[in-house]
């Protein structure tokens, strides 16, 4: 695997940070869950990607003070986290765990929750009724826990985690176990709080999830920061990997025999039974400068051009895989 | 940020708590257990028609509960406090909150003894009240008084034992073993044996209350010297000191320690 350091790759974001991780360390035994991390994330809405074991849940329990830090200093909202409970009155957490109380209801149980936090009664009946109306639970929220379906369970679990109206909440791979119908209504309904103003960290293992969500992202591996901020700044970033271009038109043919005779180009591969071309080149810039020119050649004309470079998944993959 | 603890949400903690003990199989189970003293004194009275109340009230009420049922009945709850929690993997809603650690465990902990000390009280009575009736020579004078004290002396006893065991469910993971063996070999056989070693079990001061306070007839199979034995106010005194000093040190304990929530994928 090569890793490289997240400074190498990506800056960190310029915004006031409303989570901080100062060298961060956890080690469970002689397992590493985190090693040295250093990161801010800013306000808004940040992708944690990472493949299953990067530490993206140990680095999600540390900023919600379940864990504490082997080392180093963790602080969300300029607050140390570890034995902060007054902390939790603005940060909500939905544990990837699928675990409630399962005699509740799902109003019983994000009522209880609001209580917790202190709220009265009436307050908490009010509040847990809005939290479920906002992931769209009101019509089965009086309807015992243990009888919903994933997808249930997993907008229950988020409106457990907003219904005290948290300034950052922590979602732990919410979209898991989910159908593509409770999978679109979840993206909705986290975007509708990024733009509301709440701070989400969404940890996720698919990348094209977190895409749909946000262009801030921080990739995790290993325990280690890969990269972080935009997906297009870490994209710029690594430019040692040869971009991946796809170019669709007429004679697919006739362009892969010109293009490999380019000096800027590293590889050539013909696509979808010979409708598209992948180029591979470490000198995308000049490649692109060529191609209007290249496409009036010949009368062959490009009808699509587009870099595969784009997509988070190939990010991913140039920077933690061989 | 203020760090004082938010009543209303330790109020909630604290309902929340009793709706779990309320419910499920340990409920139920402790139920049936706690019934069998006033079945076995109505069986035995009933059937050996010579069996005077207090007889019956000595084996029942003042051995086989406090005996094995009420130590029972407070390390099935108490062990689990947290640790239920974090088999359940529920325990991340609880510290999510506000709740600062060492109250969160406190309060648990009252929650549970309140339980407990519930179940033993009321069975307790329901024995008395069915060897009143069922006994061919009753003991119905007095009986309002000595179930009153009894309740007392149980709910001291359930503070240490809670105490101990919500303790020792948070040192060791196989607290229900640990505390039976706990119950059996100190509370059972250390607290028969006429030695100075007895006095390092719950069960000498129970029963040195007992003779102090009720004076069963029987009394003397406990081989228990009132004059040498330390007086009510010492008995009382050391039940109360070993739950809240064993209630405290939990506390911290709790406070001070990390619950990993394992993933799914077990990262």
């Amino acid at each position: 695997m090569d890793i490289e350091p997240a400074r190498e790759v990506a800056g960190p974001p310029a915004l006031t940070p409303v989570v901080e991780f100062d060298g961060v360390s956890k080690w469970y035994g002689n397992v590493i869950g985190l090693n040295k991390l250093t990161l801010r994330i800013p306000a808004g809405v940040t992708g944690l990607l990472g493949p299953n074991g990067a530490g993206k849940s140990t680095l999600l329990q540390l900023a919600t003070g379940q864990l504490r830090p082997s080392q180093g200093s963790v602080r969300v909202l300029g607050h140390r986290v570890w034995n902060n409970s007054a902390l939790m009155r603005h940060v909500g957490l939905c544990p990837e765990q699928d675990v409630f109380y399962e005699w509740m209801t799902g109003y019983d149980f994000v009522r209880t929750c609001a209580r917790l936090t202190g709220m009265t009664g009436r307050g908490a009946a009010a509040a847990a009724e809005n939290a479920l109306a906002t992931v769209g639970m009101t019509e089965h929220m009086h309807r015992p826990v243990r009888g919903y379906s994933k997808g249930m369970r997993q907008r229950t679990k988020l409106a457990q985690a907003l219904v005290h109206q948290p300034r950052v909440l922590f979602l732990d791979e919410p979209f898991t176990g989910t159908d593509p119908v409770a999978r679109r209504d979840l993206l909705d309904v986290i975007r509708g709080l990024g733009k509301a103003g709440h701070s989400v960290v969404v940890s996720s293992h698919v990348l094209h999830e977190v895409e749909m969500l946000t262009p801030n992202v921080i990739l995790l591996h290993h325990g280690r920061l890969v990269a972080e901020g935009q997906i297009q700044q870490i994209r710029d970033l690594i430019d040692q990997h040869p971009h991946r271009i796809v170019l669709v038109c007429d004679d697919c043919r006739l362009l892969a025999a010109k293009l490999v005779r380019c000096a800027d180009v590293d590889g050539v591969k013909m696509l979808r039974g010979d409708q598209a071309v992948l180029i591979e080149t470490r000198r995308p810039d000049e490649f692109y400068a060529r191609l209007p020119a290249m496409s009036l050649e010949d009368g062959n004309t490009l009808r699509e051009v587009y870099s595969e470079d784009n997509n988070l998944e190939a990010v991913f993959k140039y920077l933690v895989i061989k | 940020m203020s760090r004082r603890p938010d009543l209303r949400a330790l109020a909630a903690l604290f309902v929340l708590t009793l709706r779990q003990h309320f419910r499920g199989r340990r409920l139920l189970v402790l139920s049936l257990l706690f019934a069998l003293p006033g079945v076995l004194a109505a069986v035995v009275a009933v059937t050996s028609r010579g069996a005077p109340a207090a007889a019956l009230e000595f084996a029942f009420v003042f051995n086989l509960i406090p005996h094995a049922l009420a130590p029972l009945a407070a390390l099935l709850y108490a062990a689990g406090i947290i640790q239920d929690e974090v088999e359940e993997q529920t325990l991340t809603y609880l510290l999510l909150r506000p709740l600062p650690h060492w109250a969160l465990y406190l309060v648990r902990l009252l929650a549970t003894l309140l339980v407990t000390t519930f179940l033993c009280v009321v069975f307790t009575t329901a024995t008395f009240a069915v060897i009143a009736v069922t006994a061919s020579e009753p003991a119905a004078a007095g009986l309002i008084g000595r179930a009153w004290k009894m309740a007392v002396l149980l709910a001291l006893t359930q503070v240490a034992y809670c105490g101990v065991f919500g303790l020792l469910g948070l040192l060791m993971r196989q607290s229900f073993l640990a505390g039976v063996v706990y119950i059996a070999a100190l509370e059972g056989l250390l607290a028969t044996i006429p030695t100075v070693g007895r006095r390092l079990t719950m069960m000498y001061y129970f029963r040195v209350l007992v003779l102090r306070w009720l004076a069963p007839a029987a009394g003397r199979d406990w081989q228990i010297d009132l004059v040498t034995a330390p007086p009510a106010r010492t008995c009382v005194l050391t039940l109360l000191t070993v739950g809240i000093v064993s209630a405290l040190l939990a506390s911290l304990l709790f406070a001070g320690r990390e619950f990993r929530m394992k993933t799914p994928e077990g990262t």
